[in-house]
C-alpha cells in the first residue's frame, strides 16, 4: 500500500500538521497519535496541511471529527489548508466546509487564528 | 474392573491357603511341640516349609506395592531387622538356655515357641521378599533365574539340615548346600543398579542406613549361630527354620554390605547424576507443555524457569525476534528492565543472526536504566539461537553471575533444550495465528451475513419504472446499504447510504440505519425532514468518528415527479436523452454535526422525469475503484459509460457498468463495496394518452 506520513511543526502558538500520502483506516492511527500528543501538550490550535495528501478515506475523515470537539472546547480549532481539488471534493461532498474552515494556504489559516 | 476382581479373588485365595496351612501347623504343633530324630520331624518340616512358601507369596504382594519407593522398602527391612536383633539380644541376656529341651512338654512352652516362630519367620520372610523386589528393581536383563535358584537352594539347605539331624551321617550334604547358598547369596547380592537412580540425598541416607543394617544382619547371624535361647527354640521348632533364618541373615548382611560400598562409590558422581536426570525431566516437562500450554507468554515463563534447571544458570531470559525487532518475552531470576537492557547491548555488539551457541565469559555490561548507568558482571553468559526450519525466531539467554563458567555438558544440554523450546514456541505462535485468523474469518462472515439480510431481496416492480440494483461486497464488508419503500400505491421511496468504516462494526451501523429509514419512511414523506430526523437519531448513537452518507428520495409514480435530499452522499446522476447531469443539493453527512447546522444546510430538490430518463444512484465504491497505477475510475468514465448504454434496459446498464469497473481494476483487490441502483422512467401510458 501507498505510504502515509505525518509530521508537525510549530508556528507561534499554532501547530501545523503536515499529512502526506494516503490516509485510510490503516494509517489513521498515526494521525490520531499526533493529535493525542497535541492534546497532551495542551495545543489546541491546529492547522492541517493537505498539500501532499493524495487520498483520504472515511476513516481518515473520522479522525478530525473525533478531535475537533476537544479543540473547540479549549478555544482552539482544526483548520484545513492547501487541499488538492479531488481531496477537497471529498470534504465538500460530505458538507465539511459548513463545519470546518478551509484555506488555500497555512498563512491564511494562521491569520484567522490570530484574529 | 474384571482384572481388579480377579486380583482380589486370587489375593483372597492366597490368604486363605496361608491361614489354612497355619492352622494345620498349629494343630500339629500342639501334639508335637518339639522335634525328635524321627520321621515326624519330616512331616513337621514339610508343613513349615509349605507355610513359609505360601507366606512368602502373600508378603511379596505387599512388598511389590512399595516398589516405587525403594528407600522406604529398605527402611522397613531395617526396622524388622532391628526388632529381631533386639529380641534375640534381650532374650539371650535374660533367659538361660533350657536344658533337656526335648523333654519339655508344657503348653506354655508350645505357645511361646509358636509365637517366636511366627515373629521370626514372618519377619525373615518379609526381609527376603523385600530383597527380592530390590533385586529385580531397574534390571534390564531377566534376573529371576538366579534368585529362584537361590530360593531352591535355601529350601534344600533347610531340608538337608533336617535330614542331617535325623541321620547324622548326612551332615556333609547340609554343609555342601550351605556353601552353595553362600555362593549364590554373593552372586545375587550384586544386583544393586537401582542405587544409581536415587537422588544424592537419598544416596547419603542409604549409605547411613545400609551400614547399620549390614551390621545388624551380621549380629543376628552371629547370635543365632551360637547357641542361645532363641536359637534353641527355633532349632527345636524345626531344624530347617533355624537354617532358613541364618541364611536370610547372611544374605542381608552381604546384600546390604554391597549396597553400602556401591552407594559409597556412587556418591562422588551423585551430583552429576542428579543434574542429568534434572535435564531429562526438564525436557520431558517441556515436551508435555508443548501440547498443553498454548499461551505464548506462559510457555515462555516455563522455558526460562526450566533453563535455569537444565544448565545450572542463575538467571535466564527469552527474547523473540520478528522482522528485525526483538522483544523480551519472559525472564527468570532477573529484572525485566535489566534483561531488556542487557539484551539490547549484547545484540548490538555481536554479529546477528547467530547460528550457533555463543558464550561470553567474564563479561561486564553497562546498561542505562532510568537515567542510571549500571554495570552487570557475568562470569559466563550463553546465548542460544532459537531456530525452526533454518529461521531464527529469537534467543535464549542463560547467565551465571557468581559461580563458575558453563561447562561443555551444560552448554550441550542448553543447546538441546533450546531446540525443543524453539519448536514449542513456534507451535504456540502458529496456533495463536490460526485462532486469530479464524476469528477474523468468522467476524467477516458474520458481517457479510448481516449485510445480505439487510439488503432487499428483490427490486420493486412497477409499470412506470424499471428498477435495477447491483451490489458487490468487498472482501471486508464496506457498509453499503440501499432499500425501497412502497409508501402507498403510487409513491415509491428509496434510499442509498454508505456507512463509514468497515467490517462487523459497519454492518451493525447499517442495521441501525435500515431500522431508522424503514420506520421514518412510514411517517415522514418529505426527504429533507426525514434526513433531519435521521441525523438526530444517528448523532446520538454513533461514535464521534463515524458517519453515514445517505440520499433519500420519493418518486410519484403517477406524475413522474421526483423529490430527494442528500446528506453528504455522492450526487445522483440523471441521464436524459444521453446527457448525464449530476444533481447535488446541499446537505452534510449524517452524524457529522448535532447542532442546527445540519438542519439549515440541507435542501430538497425536485425534478420532473421524462420518458426514458434514467436515475443513477451509487456509492463511492464505484468511482473510487482503482487500477494498479492508483488511478481512480472517476466520475467522467462513469458518466460516459452511462451515456453509451443509456438506450439499454437498466439491468443491462448496471451490468455493463460493473463489467467496466471490474475490468478497470482487475489487478487490484476490490477495496470497498460497489452498489448501483438504477431507475428508468417509462410512462408510455401517459404519452399514448396525450397523443
Amino acid at each position: 500500500m501507498a505510504d502515509f506520513n505525518v509530521s508537525s511543526r510549530e508556528q507561534g502558538q499554532i501547530c501545523i500538521i503536515d499529512v502526506k500520502g494516503y490516509l485510510d483506516a490503516h494509517t489513521a492511527p498515526d494521525l490520531e497519535n499526533e493529535f493525542n500528543k497535541l492534546i497532551d501538550n495542551q495545543q489546541y490550535k491546529v492547522v492541517v496541511n493537505f498539500d501532499e495528501l493524495n487520498y483520504i478515506s472515511s476513516a481518515g475523515l473520522g479522525v478530525f471529527m473525533a478531535y475537533v470537539e476537544t479543540m473547540r472546547e479549549h478555544k482552539g480549532d482544526i483548520k484545513f489548508s492547501s487541499l488538492k481539488d479531488d481531496v477537497y471534493n471529498i470534504f465538500d461532498l460530505l458538507g465539511f466546509p459548513v463545519l470546518y474552515e478551509f484555506y488555500d494556504n497555512d498563512e491564511e489559516a494562521i491569520f484567522k487564528f490570530n484574529q | 474392573m474384571i482384572t481388579l476382581d480377579l486380583e482380589n479373588s486370587s489375593h483372597k485365595k492366597k490368604l486363605e491357603y496361608l491361614i489354612l496351612s497355619l492352622i494345620i501347623l498349629l494343630i500339629y504343633k500342639f501334639f508335637y511341640p518339639t522335634i525328635d530324630q524321627s520321621l515326624f520331624s519330616i512331616i513337621n518340616d514339610i508343613l513349615i516349609y509349605s507355610t513359609i512358601a505360601i507366606g512368602f507369596y502373600n508378603i511379596s504382594e505387599i512388598t511389590h506395592k512399595k516398589l516405587s519407593n525403594p528407600i522406604s522398602l529398605v527402611l522397613n527391612v531395617g526396622l524388622l531387622n532391628a526388632v529381631l536383633f533386639f529380641l534375640t539380644a534381650l532374650s539371650s541376656v535374660i533367659f538361660d538356655e533350657i536344658e533337656n529341651i526335648n523333654e519339655v512338654n508344657s503348653l506354655f512352652y508350645t505357645v511361646v515357641s509358636i509365637l517366636v516362630f511366627l515373629i521370626y519367620v514372618s519377619f525373615t520372610t518379609y526381609i527376603l521378599a523385600a530383597i527380592r523386589e530390590l533385586n529385580f528393581l531397574r534390571q534390564k536383563k531377566p534376573s529371576e533365574r538366579n534368585f529362584n535358584l537361590l530360593l531352591v537352594v535355601f529350601a534344600l539347605s533347610a531340608i538337608s539340615a533336617t535330614l542331617a539331624y535325623i541321620y547324622q551321617g548326612l551332615q556333609f550334604i547340609e554343609k555342601t548346600f550351605f556353601v552353595v547358598s553362600t555362593v549364590l547369596i554373593v552372586i545375587n547380592s550384586f544386583r544393586v543398579s537401582w542405587i544409581a537412580f536415587l537422588t544424592k540425598r537419598q544416596k547419603i541416607f542409604l549409605l547411613f542406613l545400609s551400614s547399620i543394617m549390614s551390621g545388624l544382619f551380621g549380629f543376628n547371624f552371629a547370635l543365632t549361630s551360637e547357641s542361645n535361647i532363641i536359637q534353641q527354640v527355633l532349632f527345636n521348632f524345626s531344624t530347617g527354620v533355624d537354617v532358613y533364618f541364618n541364611l536370610v541373615m547372611l544374605f542381608g548382611n552381604v546384600y546390604f554390605g554391597i549396597i553400602f560400598f556401591t552407594t559409597l562409590f556412587h556418591l562422588p558422581t551423585a551430583g552429576a547424576f542428579d543434574q542429568k536426570s534434572e535435564e531429562v525431566s526438564s525436557l520431558i516437562d517441556l515436551s508435555n507443555l508443548m501440547t498443553q500450554v498454548l499461551d505464548f507468554k506462559e510457555l515462555g515463563d516455563h522455558i526460562t524457569l526450566a533453563t535455569n534447571k537444565v544448565c545450572n544458570s542463575d538467571s535466564a531470559w527469552l527474547v523473540t525476534e520478528e522482522s528485525n525487532s526483538s522483544e523480551l518475552v519472559s525472564v527468570s531470576n532477573i529484572g525485566y528492565l535489566e534483561a531488556d537492557g542487557i539484551t539490547k547491548t549484547i545484540l548490538e555488539e555481536i554479529e546477528t543472526p547467530l547460528d550457533k551457541v555463543l558464550t561470553l565469559n567474564k563479561k561486564s555490561i553497562k546498561v542505562k536504566i532510568k537515567n542510571d548507568i549500571r554495570t552487570y558482571i557475568f562470569q559466563s553468559l550463553v546465548i542460544v539461537p532459537l531456530k525452526v526450519h533454518q529461521k531464527n525466531n529469537g534467543y535464549l539467554f542463560a547467565a551465571k553471575r557468581q559461580k563458575y563458567v558453563f561447562d561443555e555438558d551444560e552448554k550441550k544440554a542448553l543447546g538441546a533444550f533450546a531446540d525443543y523450546a524453539a519448536v514449542a514456541l513456534e507451535n504456540a505462535k502458529l496456533i495463536k495465528e490460526s485462532i486469530y485468523k479464524e476469528r477474523l474469518e468468522s467476524e467477516l462472515n458474520a458481517a457479510r451475513d448481516i449485510q445480505s439480510k439487510i439488503l432487499p431481496e428483490e427490486t420493486p416492480r412497477c409499470d412506470e419504472l424499471e428498477v435495477a440494483s447491483l451490489f458487490v461486497p468487498a472482501f471486508e464488508v464496506g457498509g453499503d446499504y440501499y432499500d425501497f419503500f412502497k409508501l402507498d400505491s403510487k409513491k415509491l421511496g428509496f434510499v442509498i447510504a454508505d456507512v463509514s468504516g468497515k467490517g462487523i462494526s459497519a454492518s451493525y451501523i447499517m442495521a441501525e440505519v435500515k431500522g431508522i429509514f424503514e420506520s421514518l419512511s412510514k411517517v415522514i414523506e418529505n426527504p429533507k425532514e426525514l434526513l433531519i430526523k435521521a441525523n438526530d437519531i444517528l448523532t446520538n448513537s454513533l461514535d464521534k468518528k463515524n458517519f453515514v452518507t445517505a440520499l433519500y428520495g420519493v418518486i410519484d409514480l403517477n406524475s413522474g415527479k421526483l423529490i430527494f435530499a442528500r446528506a453528504g452522499h455522492v450526487p445522483m446522476l440523471v441521464c436524459s436523452e444521453g446527457i448525464v447531469e449530476s444533481l447535488r443539493p446541499r446537505g452534510i453527512g449524517l452524524g457529522l454535526d448535532s447542532t442546527a447546522i445540519f438542519n439549515t444546510n440541507i435542501e430538497n430538490m425536485e425534478i420532473q422525469l421524462n420518458n426514458n430518463d434514467i436515475l443513477i444512484l451509487y456509492t463511492d465504491g464505484v468511482t473510487e475503484s482503482q487500477n494498479l497505477n492508483a488511478e481512480e475510475f472517476g466520475e467522467e468514465r462513469f458518466e460516459n459509460l452511462i451515456t453509451k448504454h443509456c438506450d439499454n434496459e437498466v439491468d443491462d446498464i448496471s451490468r455493463e457498468i460493473f463489467k467496466e469497473v471490474s475490468l478497470f481494476s482487475k489487478d487490484k483487490r476490490q477495496h470497498d463495496d460497489i452498489t448501483l441502483v438504477l431507475f428508468k422512467w417509462k410512462n408510455y401510458n401517459k404519452i399514448i394518452g396525450e397523443v
